[in-house]
C-alpha cells in the first residue's frame, strides 16, 4: 500500500487544527481543535511505525533510521500522547470552567491578561 | 490501489471532512459530535495500519472520555442551543496560516514518500505492545502515570474554591453562581415564551369548557320543558356545596345546644362534582345531626338535578 496516504491525511488534519485554534474564539472549540492536532500527530506516529522501516529498506541502515531498536515504538508513543492529551483536556477544562465561574464567559479575546499589573499600578 | 489503500482513503476523507466541520460549524454541540466522527475515523485508520491497541484506546479515551468531557464543558458554560454568531474571528489570517501549514506539510511528506509502497506489517498484537511498554518503556510509563495523577489533583484544586481557586484580585468581582432564571436575557425570554404559551393553552381550555357548559345548560333547559328559570345543574351543585360548607360552620358553635336546624348539614355527598365523596368531617362536630338530618333530606329533596350530561364533570373540575 502507498505510504503517503496516511501522512497526507495527518498533514491535512493538523492544518485543520491550526486553522481552528486560530479561528475560534470559544475556549472549548479551541480545545477541540487542539485535539485534532494531537490526533494528526498520533496518526503520523502510527503510520511511521508501520511504514518507515519498509520504506527505508533499500537505504543503508543508519542509526537514525532505527530510532528505537524495539518494534512498535510508534504505537507506544501514540498511546503516551493519547494519555497526555487526556490529562491536558482535564486541566484545560478545569481552567475554562473556573474562568467561566469568575467571568461568565469563555471568549478568549476578552481575557484580561494584564489585570493584576494594572491593579497593582493603581 | 489495494483494499487497504481504498479503506484508508475513505476513512481519511471522513476524518478530514468532519474535522473541517469541527472547525467551521457554528453550533457548539454539533462541533463536538463531528469531533466524535473524526476521531472514530482516525481510529479506523489506526486499525488499517495495524495498531489495534492504539485504535481501541483511541475509541475508549478520546471518543469515550475526552469528547464527553468537552460536551460537559459545553453544557456547563451554558452554550446556546442554536447557532452562535460570535463564535469566530475573521477568517482571513487563520485560513492563510492553516492553508500554509497544510500545504507545506503535504508537499514535504509527498516529496519524502513519493509513491513508495510497503507491505502492511503483521497485525500487531496487544501482547507485543504490552511487552514493550512494560519492558523498554517502563520509566516513561511510570512518569506518565504520575503526570496523570498530577493532572487529576490539579483539576480538583483548580475547580474547588475552598482549597485552590482564589477569588479575584479584589475579592469583590467574584460573581455569585448564577441562578438558572436570572441568567441571560435569552433564558428569561425563553421562560417568558413558555409561560405565555401555557397561559394561552389554559385560556383555550377554559374557553372550551365554558362553551361546553353553556351548551349543556342550553340542552338541559330544553329538556326540562323550556323553562328558562330552571336552575342548571351547576347552580344546584354549587348551592348544595355552599349549604354543606356554611351550614356546617354555622352549626359548629352550636355544639351541644339545640338541634341544628339545617336539614342539609348531615354528612352527605355532593354527587358527581368531584371524584371522591366529601369526607365525613362534620360527623364529630355534630353528634345529634345525622338521625335528624336524614328524614327532611329525604322528604324534601333539594331541587331536582337536571340530567347529567357526559363530559361535564371535567369541565367542573377546571
Amino acid at each position: 500500500m502507498h505510504a503517503v496516504i496516511p501522512y497526507v491525511i495527518a498533514a491535512l488534519l493538523f492544518a485543520l487544527g491550526v486553522y481552528g485554534v486560530l479561528r475560534r474564539r470559544n475556549a472549548i472549540l479551541v480545545l477541540m481543535a487542539v485535539e485534532l492536532m494531537l490526533n494528526a500527530v498520533n496518526l503520523i506516529l502510527v503510520a511511521a511505525d508501520a511504514s518507515i522501516k519498509s520504506t527505508l529498506s533499500g537505504v543503508q541502515p543508519e542509526a537514525w533510521a532505527y530510532p528505537a531498536p524495539e518494534p512498535k515504538a510508534g504505537a507506544i508513543f501514540a498511546l503516551f500522547v493519547i494519555v497526555i492529551a487526556a490529562a491536558e483536556v482535564g486541566v484545560g477544562l478545569a481552567i475554562v470552567l473556573q474562568y467561566y465561574r469568575l467571568r461568565r464567559a469563555v471568549v478568549l479575546d476578552e481575557v484580561p491578561l494584564h489585570e493584576h499589573e494594572e491593579q497593582e499600578a493603581r | 490501489m489495494t483494499v487497504a489503500d481504498a479503506l484508508m482513503l475513505a476513512l481519511g476523507v471522513i476524518a478530514v471532512g468532519s474535522g473541517a466541520l469541527v472547525v467551521t460549524s457554528a453550533h457548539l454541540v454539533r462541533a463536538g459530535f463531528y469531533l466524535v466522527v473524526s476521531l472514530g475515523a482516525v481510529a479506523g485508520l489506526y486499525l488499517v495500519l495495524g495498531a489495534e491497541l492504539v485504535a481501541w484506546v483511541q475509541v475508549l479515551v478520546y471518543v469515550g472520555a475526552v469528547v464527553v468531557l468537552l460536551l460537559f464543558a459545553v453544557m456547563l458554560t451554558r452554550a446556546p442551543i442554536g447557532p452562535s454568531p460570535d463564535l469566530d474571528r475573521p477568517a482571513g489570517p487563520a485560513a492563510l496560516i492553516g492553508a500554509g501549514v497544510g500545504l507545506g506539510l503535504s508537499v514535504l511528506l509527498l516529496d519524502a514518500f513519493r509513491w513508495t509502497r510497503y507491505d502492511l506489517p503483521p497485525p500487531g498484537t496487544g501482547r507485543r505492545v504490552g511487552e514493550q511498554i512494560f519492558g523498554a518503556w517502563v520509566l516513561p510509563f511510570e512518569v506518565l502515570s504520575i503526570l496523570l495523577l498530577a493532572a487529576l489533583v490539579g483539576a480538583i484544586v483548580l475547580s474547588r474554591p475552598d482549597i485552590g481557586a482564589r477569588p479575584g484580585p479584589e475579592g469583590a468581582d467574584v460573581v455569585a453562581p448564577p441562578s438558572p432564571t436570572g441568567e441571560s436575557a435569552e433564558v428569561v425570554a425563553r421562560l417568558e415564551r413558555i409561560a405565555a404559551r401555557q397561559a394561552a393553552a389554559q385560556a383555550r381550555v377554559r374557553a372550551q369548557h365554558a362553551a361546553e357548559a353553556a351548551a349543556a345548560n342550553q340542552a338541559a333547559a330544553e329538556e326540562s320543558g323550556g323553562e328558562p328559570a330552571e336552575p342548571t345543574r351547576d347552580d344546584v351543585l354549587r348551592e348544595q356545596a355552599r349549604n354543606v360548607v356554611f351550614r356546617a360552620r354555622e352549626a359548629g358553635p352550636a355544639l351541644g345546644g339545640e338541634d341544628p336546624p339545617a336539614p342539609e348539614t348531615g354528612p352527605r355527598r355532593v354527587e358527581n362534582t368531584v371524584g371522591e365523596p366529601i369526607p365525613d368531617d362534620e360527623q364529630p362536630a355534630l353528634p345529634p345531626a345525622p338521625p335528624k338530618a336524614l328524614p327532611p333530606k329525604d322528604t324534601a329533596p333539594p331541587k331536582a338535578l337536571p340530567p347529567r350530561t357526559p363530559g361535564k364533570d371535567e369541565g367542573d373540575d377546571a
